[in-house]
């Protein structure tokens, strides 16, 4: 009970078949197009593919509701720098010496009197928001659909040391033991008549600095403990080893491969020539051509 | 017929782990033969884990320090050979169930080892086939190793050691963590892979009554010297030697040393409970039966309920129903045992008593309040709780402040958080202890820190989980004398424990547990022989609760004897005597 493990969704689909290493690619490709792209209607249009990518592979609506609820002050603090402060970069984007305002603060407030938050700015807060649920989402959904010993078997099969991805797939094993002793310590100081909620910042910071003292303890032993398995179980760290696992590229993952890279072309081809994917595009369509970044 | 040829040879080998003065194994030289189950006995500290460590190399390989002597594993010098290929030959299980299942599936642990030691695929599959037949883990492959059961763990870390088809399975006391059912388990699948398959198999144990059924041979060891060797024929009847080593001989064998200590002869001391069944029925035919008498069962305390749960019904948020109706009552001043296997609710009920969960239906009542009107803190200084690992309960640099630790934090003034302080310091013997790190003291002497730091807040109850699991006989004697000394001062004990054989000399009142609900509630003497409702949880009573229930067929009623000392006061004229014969004080 209360166990905490390795999320994954149960239910089959054309995401749980993928090899790990297609769906890695894919996870590659979003990625770079969501950092070359500006235009918050064509990161919009990603953002919702990926959304709809993860729940129609199994991931819980309610999940991606808990990444966004954890995401909000971000979001929030986007759009205020950008909306305020971001103007010399949108000027670049949009090739306007003049910004649209959207409101502006009387000029008898102190600090802040006189400022205000431009359309352009908005927008593009918004263009960063969209751009940061793709990347939060994309990763998770190549993840959370591969069995972790898929994973294992992929990253070393695209050349990741054996002994590195053994450091990731123990972490995923043992962080669970960990984050159930933090609990057990916390549990334990309560019970010890610590009241953390009573306390004031300060003094709740320090009680729960304590917990470090046994959980690092309690990790070094059973770090040791767990050396002590390792060789007892033939574990050299090497590559050269068999795996119960296969992983192999079938004819499906190979079309996923080259639509991902058809599309990556695609996408930086049409951003270059026509400029699809630029803050500008579409939004501001009378602004003159660009000034080139500085 | 020859004996058979032996695996392991051992000779005049020492050890000192780096920086240690004093060795680990001193000059130990013995043979372990092929197709052996041999026992590995001592008190903690006595060099088992250490000697089963040296079998693969890991010792001194892995972790340095001094050796001598030299240790062979089927013709190998252990210091020769790598751990890596020694691991094909040695197949090790380690006490502790979690650290030591590092995939995230029951065939990928499985797997691991064959994996490092390049098998072909085709190769893995069948083993793993084959081995989790062995076990009877079959139909468990793809389940995560946090889903399974505590025996279920360990038999799978056998599993995994065996997949390597090693010719000696070596097991650092895999059952010290696991309530009687899993014991059972991993025992059960030892014997089998011993006999069946002809595995050697050494195991590191303190269950004397499982080793006396399953060993053929049994290695005593203490302060890291070889002490006696020989079967548990031989070296279970040897009380005194047990005893001072520190060790618990089975019931049955002290229940005999009695009998024969007080003039009735019995031949060789019997030390499996059928042998002891055998040996009452010739001794029923030679001399009378006297029971001795028992005193009426104690009454209950008397006074208002300290701590009551009123249909107390609890269920976790992953919808698993763990209390199912409880109500039950305890009075200021009893000492209670809970006991039931686990998955009970033991621990989920102990948990609504300090208010760290909250009933889904009903009420629990400290003093007459319901616990909603406490907060966790204000609960604590009422109801004092130590868990079951000390090391989770301490969070200071020394013994002096952990154990002020909470009065610190709870403002007490200086002079107050003195006075309790050294007041709970002595009543724990803890005194000359109070500048050191809690860290450095020994496991037994932690749970004393933690012990006297909860004494600190003064609370009225004192709640123990599982304060006896992962200690040898004589680390559990001195955590429970504590217990006895609290309760003889006032205070209400609240223990849970699998270990039912030690009770019988603390506890007054039982309350058994199985899915949820309360099964029995009832004073220590009348559950302890409610064999069905022990077996609806699968507990099994103390070997001399069933040699006191087999006694019945020669008396004339009901016995409800609990002791070897009540047993063997049968059978002594006079009934029973201060001394050796004394009926437990609590009990009586």
């Amino acid at each position: 009970m209360g166990v905490i493990r390795f999320q994954r969704v149960w239910r089959e689909s054309l995401f749980t078949r993928l090899d790990f290493r297609a769906k890695l690619l894919i996870v590659a490709v979003i990625s770079l197009v969501a950092f070359v792209w500006e235009s918050p209607i064509t990161l919009a249009a990603l953002a919702l593919t990926v959304i709809i990518a993860a729940l129609l592979s199994g991931i819980e609506a309610a999940y991606l509701g808990r990444i966004f609820r954890l995401m909000m002050p971000l979001y929030g603090l986007l759009l205020v720098t950008h909306g305020f402060w971001n103007t010399q970069q949108v000027r670049v984007l949009t090739g306007r010496e003049t910004l649209t305002p959207l409101f502006t603060f009387p000029s008898a407030w102190p600090l802040v009197g006189g400022g205000g938050m431009s359309v352009e700015g908005f927008v593009y807060g918004w263009a960063v928001i969209l751009r940061t649920i793709v990347l939060i989402l994309v990763l998770p959904l190549a993840i959370f659909t591969t069995d972790i010993n898929q994973i294992m078997v992929g990253l070393v099969r695209i050349g990741i040391p054996y002994k590195l991805v053994f450091i990731f797939s123990s972490t995923l094993r043992f962080f669970p033991l960990l984050f159930g002793e933090a609990q057990a310590i916390i549990e334990a100081q309560r019970l010890r008549g610590l009241e953390p909620q009573r306390m004031g910042p300060l003094q709740r910071v320090r009680v729960y600095a304590r917990i470090a003292i046994p959980l690092i303890l309690g990790a070094l032993v059973k770090a040791q403990q767990l050396e002590a398995v390792l060789q007892a179980r033939a574990f050299t760290g090497s590559s050269a080893r068999t795996y119960l696992h296969e992983s192999r590229l079938r004819r499906v993952d190979w079309g996923v491969i080259l639509l991902g890279l058809g599309l990556f072309v695609t996408a930086m081809a049409l951003y270059v020539w026509l400029g699809v994917g630029k803050f500008a595009w579409l939004i501001f369509p009378s602004a003159p051509t660009p000034v080139p970044h500085r | 017929m020859e004996p058979p040829e032996p695996l392991v040879q051992f000779e005049a080998v020492s050890y000192l782990y780096p920086r240690a003065t004093r060795p680990a194994l001193r000059n130990i030289s013995l043979d372990i033969r092929r197709g052996e189950f041999v026992g590995l006995i001592g008190a903690t500290g006595a060099g088992k884990t250490t000697l089963c460590l040296t079998l693969n190399g890991i010792v001194p390989q892995f972790y340095g320090g001094r050796f001598f002597g030299r240790i062979t594993v089927a013709g190998m010098d252990t210091l020769e050979h790598p751990t890596g290929m020694l691991a094909r030959y040695v197949g090790m299980v380690f006490q502790d169930p979690e650290t030591q299942l590092i995939a995230n599936s029951v065939e990928d642990e499985v797997a691991f080892a064959l994996e490092n030691l390049q098998v072909p695929r085709e190769e893995i599959r069948a083993r793993i086939t084959y081995v989790l037949q062995a076990v009877r883990l079959d139909g468990y492959e793809r389940k995560h190793p946090s889903e399974l059961s505590g025996g279920q763990k360990q038999r799978l870390a056998i599993a995994a050691a065996l997949a390597m088809r090693p010719a000696l399975l070596v097991l650092d006391e895999p059952t010290s963590q696991l309530d009687p059912v899993g014991e059972q388990e991993v025992f059960a699948v030892a014997d089998e892979l011993n006999r069946e398959l002809g595995v050697t198999v050494l195991m590191a144990s303190h269950a004397a009554e499982r080793l006396a059924e399953y060993a053929t041979r049994l290695i005593l060891l203490s302060a890291g010297s070889l002490v006696a060797v020989g079967s548990p024929d031989e070296i279970y009847p040897q009380i005194e030697l047990l005893e001072r080593h520190h060790l618990r001989p089975p019931q049955v064998a002290r229940t005999f040393y009695l009998i024969n200590k007080a003039g009735h002869p019995t031949g060789r001391l019997p030390v499996r409970l059928e042998d002891g069944l055998r040996a009452l029925d010739s001794l029923c035919a030679q001399c009378t039966l006297t029971p001795p008498s028992i005193p009426p069962e104690p009454q209950g305390a008397d006074g208002p309920a300290l701590v009551s749960a009123r249909d107390l019904k609890y269920t976790y948020p992953d919808g698993t129903r763990a209390l199912n109706g409880v109500s039950l009552d305890i009075r200021a001043g009893e000492y209670v045992v809970i006991i039931g296997q686990n998955g009970a609710g033991k621990t989920t009920l102990i948990k609504h008593f300090l208010r760290l969960l909250e009933p889904t239906e009903g009420k629990v009542l400290i003093g007459g309040r319901d616990t909603r009107e406490f907060t966790v803190g204000e609960l604590a200084r009422r109801v004092g709780y130590v868990g079951q690992n000390p090391d989770h309960q301490i969070f200071n640099a020394s013994v002096k402040d952990e154990v002020s630790f909470a009065l610190r934090h709870l403002g007490y003034p200086a002079a107050e958080i003195r006075a309790r302080t050294s007041a709970s310091l002595e009543a724990l013997g803890l005194l000359d202890m109070q500048d050191m790190h809690p860290l450095a003291l020994t496991r037994g002497d932690r749970a004393r820190v933690v012990l006297a730091a909860v004494l600190a807040l003064q609370p009225e109850v004192i709640i123990l989980d599982e304060p006896t699991t992962g200690q040898d006989y004589r680390g559990a004697k001195s955590i429970l004398d504590i217990t006895r000394e609290l309760h003889r001062q006032g205070k209400t004990v609240i223990v849970v424990t699998h270990h039912l054989y030690l009770m019988p000399e603390y506890a007054r009142r039982v309350l058994v547990m199985g899915k949820g609900t309360l099964l029995l509630d009832a004073p220590l003497r009348q559950a302890y022989h409610q064999l069905d409702v022990l077996g609806a949880t699968f507990l099994e009573p103390p070997q001399a609760v069933l040699l006191s229930r087999y006694l019945e067929r020669y008396s004339a009623g009901e016995l409800r004897l609990l002791t070897p000392e009540e047993v063997a006061a049968c059978f002594i004229p006079g009934g029973v005597e201060r001394g050796s014969h004394q009926i437990p004080e609590s009990v009586a």
